[in-house]
């Protein structure tokens, strides 16, 4: 939980409300090991009594954050790959007037491996395809929500390929200001054994079609 | 008969005998309408010349495709359907698992700090994050 830690000092100018998503994972977060709350900073904790993937973590989130209220909306990792500076200043992007920020790692200080560097690349080209989207880069979980953005980001695929539906919800939606900004991904062996693989992206495709074929009417 | 035929017989006869067997003491319906089914096949399988025949009467020309083109048909259909559901379930199962992590959701304790108690502060949030999962 040092994601937490750093966001929690990184947060001490704003006002500052994390979800914790416990995806049902062994072992289960206990809250008393989080970060206590303060005047400007609050950790919530939920949790999937069965592991349902990460699209449900971030939806069962983002519900939380709606009935809660908020001006700007973040999504990230918390396995450390991701940096509560940037997390900030890509919800600062948002309280200047952007709808959806997206993390480019790319132009990041990111250490990127080559072979993922290669499967991203395939994913943007798939992406672009999919939502004529010009962003640079793919299935980064660095992504920040203005309120309006937010109702249009409806997670309805459980796993990976919840990545690829909101884009295709952010450029399904009217009107959003959207920018890509730089953050760094910093990969450990142990994000590099979580993360996707060829077999993911297969996986991802699988999900997509799935939801294509038989997801609600459009 | 052929060897091949034979075979095939024997096959459908182990499966038929093994499921009776396992589902000792449930229901066997089921094994019924599987015993039924395997039937009209094992007739084909033992007298294709008669198959072909029937396939023949109806414009198609070898007794098995007769049998497969339905199957086949019954299959991919099956295979979609099941598919269907089991995005239907997930979908339900999503949404119970959902509920109860929403109503459950805790907040952390406030730390006490000589500040804090002094403002009474509120805790209503500006900013947002959500982090995914553990």
């Amino acid at each position: 939980m040092d994601t937490l830690g750093s966001l929690r000092d990184a947060a001490r100018e704003h006002c500052v409300t994390v979800f914790v998503v416990d995806d049902g994972s062994e072992p289960a977060i206990d809250l008393a090991t989080l970060p206590p709350s303060n005047e400007g900073f609050q950790v919530v904790l939920a949790r999937h009594v069965t592991n349902l993937g990460q699209g449900a973590a971030l939806e069962t989130a983002r519900q939380l954050a709606v009935m809660r209220g908020f001006d700007a909306y973040v999504t990230m990792d918390s396995d450390g790959q991701h940096s509560a500076t940037d997390a900030l200043a890509l919800a600062q992007e948002i309280l200047l007037g952007a709808d959806v920020v997206f993390g480019n790692r790319f132009l990041g200080d990111s250490n990127v491996p080559r072979a993922r560097a290669l499967l991203l690349f395939g994913a943007r080209w798939f992406e672009r395809m999919l939502t004529g989207l010009p962003l640079a880069d793919a299935h980064n979980g660095l992504r920040a929500f203005s309120a309006r953005a937010v109702q249009h980001i409806v997670i309805q695929q459980n796993r990976m390929a919840h990545a690829t539906e909101i884009k295709l919800r952010v450029a399904g939606a009217p009107s959003l200001e959207i920018v890509e900004r730089p953050v760094s991904v910093r990969y450990s062996r142990s994000t590099l054994a979580k993360g996707q693989s060829a077999f993911g992206a297969a996986r991802i495709i699988r999900d997509l079609a799935l939801q294509y074929l038989f997801g609600e009417a459009a | 008969m052929t060897i091949g035929a034979f075979i095939l017989l024997a096959f459908v006869l182990g499966i038929v005998a093994y499921d009776w067997v396992s589902l000792r003491g449930k229901n066997r319906r089921a094994v019924l309408l599987e015993m039924a089914a395997f039937l009209v096949g094992a007739l084909f399988i033992a007298f294709p010349d008669r198959a072909t025949a029937l396939a023949h009467a109806v414009g198609i020309g070898r007794g098995v495709d007769f049998l497969m083109y339905p199957i086949v048909i019954w299959l991919v259909r099956e295979s979609l359907m099941t598919r269907r559901r089991r995005l239907e379930y997930d979908e339900k199962l999503t949404s119970v698992v959902r509920a109860l992590a929403l109503v459950q959701a805790k907040a952390g304790d406030v730390e006490v700090t000589p500040a804090a108690n002094a403002q009474g502060s509120s805790l209503a949030p500006r900013q947002s994050a959500g982090p995914s999962a553990s």
